[in-house]
């Protein structure tokens, strides 16, 4: 029920005329990938610069508070713009994206992704002033990095793969794989 | 006299030998003699070489490893960001520049090498392809020309005085230059996956 | 200038290779802009940056 709502909206927004725009000119859909890619070193760097102080693998003498602080706002900025032009690119491509099995995956990683840092930044005000300047965070605050760490590597890897057609709609048979990435016809056909 | 400059300036004097060889080489146009010379090398890493097998014949290996050197890359734009905005005076003024361009460096070194590593990966599952592209060239080139210079250049310069005793406007030069070259190292990257 | 913040010779090497690469990569991306405005008039007959004039 949720795909056939899903594969309706992205044929939606596929007879859109800004949709079809940014596929059909002549640079508009490169540089919005290439914007989307590129804004990883801000967003990215900036996450990873915070998560690898956590674990005391970088900049040991300054206070990791300091540099979750000052980063927040670069990190903030580069995640808008890396939302913007990533809602574009599913804009501009909607039903290949919305029926990719890896753009769902990475779909999922993102939620978890923010829950992460939700709950890091709630225990990272709890526990801040007792160790900011040490060079290794406590526990649970270590455990959040490298969860970060993990959860980030694997939305960079989905969005890798979501250009490949390894496991596309019109590609594979397993029945399993077409009901995850949203394949209403082709499930039905089987 | 000579004698005299010869020994104050060797790094200033070094640099403009360096790009007179440069311009030289140019000039008697030894790249373009060099040029198709590679293609062999670059077809040898792509056809018998296990990385150019496991590229052209696992297609999810490939990408995977793409998307290491992807991460790679968004660690260095991450470092150098921190770091050149430092030194710019824009981030991180509260703690002094030394401190945050050498806790950077060991990391820095770190991406860079696994760049440079999934980097030789994904030009190997391609390598017959990318010797023809420009674009490919341009990367090399801001790739060597950037490595060159945070290692010969500033990261020396950096190391051997209190940053608040160097001139503020080199300091401000080199961090803009560093932040361009790198810049230009990762758009050109991703024009070659346009290509 | 004071004393302290002298140009020495590595000051004056880590400027000259400043100057030196970011004319050139300035120059390049000078450059790179000229030819993609170029291919978009050729593509448009006008410099559009999303239009498609084929499609519409």
């Amino acid at each position: 029920m949720i795909n056939e709502l899903l594969l309706q909206f992205g044929q939606w927004m596929e007879a859109q005329q800004y949709s079809q725009m940014l596929v059909a000119g002549y640079y508009s859909y490169s540089w919005l990938e290439a914007t989307h890619v590129l804004t990883l070193m801000i967003s990215i760097g900036s996450l990873f610069i915070i998560d690898f102080r956590m674990l005391g693998w970088i900049l040991p003498n300054v206070s990791a508070s300091t540099i979750a602080d000052r980063l927040h706002k670069p990190m903030m900025i580069g995640f808008a713009i890396m939302f913007i032009t990533g809602f574009l690119l599913v804009y501009a491509k909607p039903v290949e994206t919305i029926q990719s099995l890896w753009f769902r995956i990475k779909m999922v990683l993102l939620v978890l992704a923010f829950i992460n840092a939700w709950v890091f930044n709630a225990r990272m005000k709890a526990a801040d002033g007792n160790w900011g300047n040490g060079s290794v965070a406590p526990r649970n605050l270590r455990g959040g990095a490298i969860l970060s760490l993990v959860i980030w590597c694997g939305v960079v890897t989905m969005g890798r793969y979501i250009p490949y057609d390894w496991v596309d709609c019109d590609k594979t048979q397993n029945s399993t794989i077409l009901w995850a990435a949203g394949c209403v016809d082709q499930l039905k056909a089987l | 006299m000579f004698n005299t400059i010869l020994s104050q300036y060797k790094a200033t004097l070094t640099v403009f030998l360096v790009l007179l060889v440069i311009v030289g080489l140019e000039v008697l146009q030894v790249r373009a003699a060099i040029y198709p010379s590679l293609l062999p090398a670059f077809e040898w890493l792509k056809n018998s070489t296990p990385l150019g097998y496991i590229g052209t014949t696992y297609g999810s290996i490939y990408a995977t490893v793409q998307a290491m050197h992807l991460l790679a890359m968004g660690t260095l734009g991450g470092l150098v960001l921190t770091t050149d905005l430092r030194l710019l005076g824009v981030m991180f003024r509260s703690t002094p520049s030394e401190v945050i361009s050498n806790g950077t460096h060991k990391a820095f070194k770190v991406a860079l090498i696994v760049a440079v590593l999934t980097g030789i990966f994904c030009a190997a599952g391609v390598a017959d392809k990318v010797y023809y592209m420009p674009v490919f060239w341009v990367k090399m080139l801001a790739l060597t020309a950037g490595a060159a210079f945070v290692f010969l250049v500033k990261q020396p310069l950096l190391n051997s005085k209190p940053h608040s005793e160097i001139n503020p406007w080199i300091i401000r030069g080199m961090a803009i230059t560093s932040i361009l070259v790198w810049f230009t190292v990762a758009a050109s990257g991703r024009w070659i996956g346009f290509s | 200038m004071s004393d302290d913040k002298k140009i020495g010779d590595k000051e004056l090497a880590a400027i000259s290779v400043s100057v030196i690469l970011f004319g050139g990569l300035v120059f390049h991306w000078v450059a790179e802009l000229i030819s993609t405005l170029d291919l978009l008039e050729l593509a448009y007959g006008t410099v559009k940056l999303f239009n498609n004039p084929l499609v519409f």
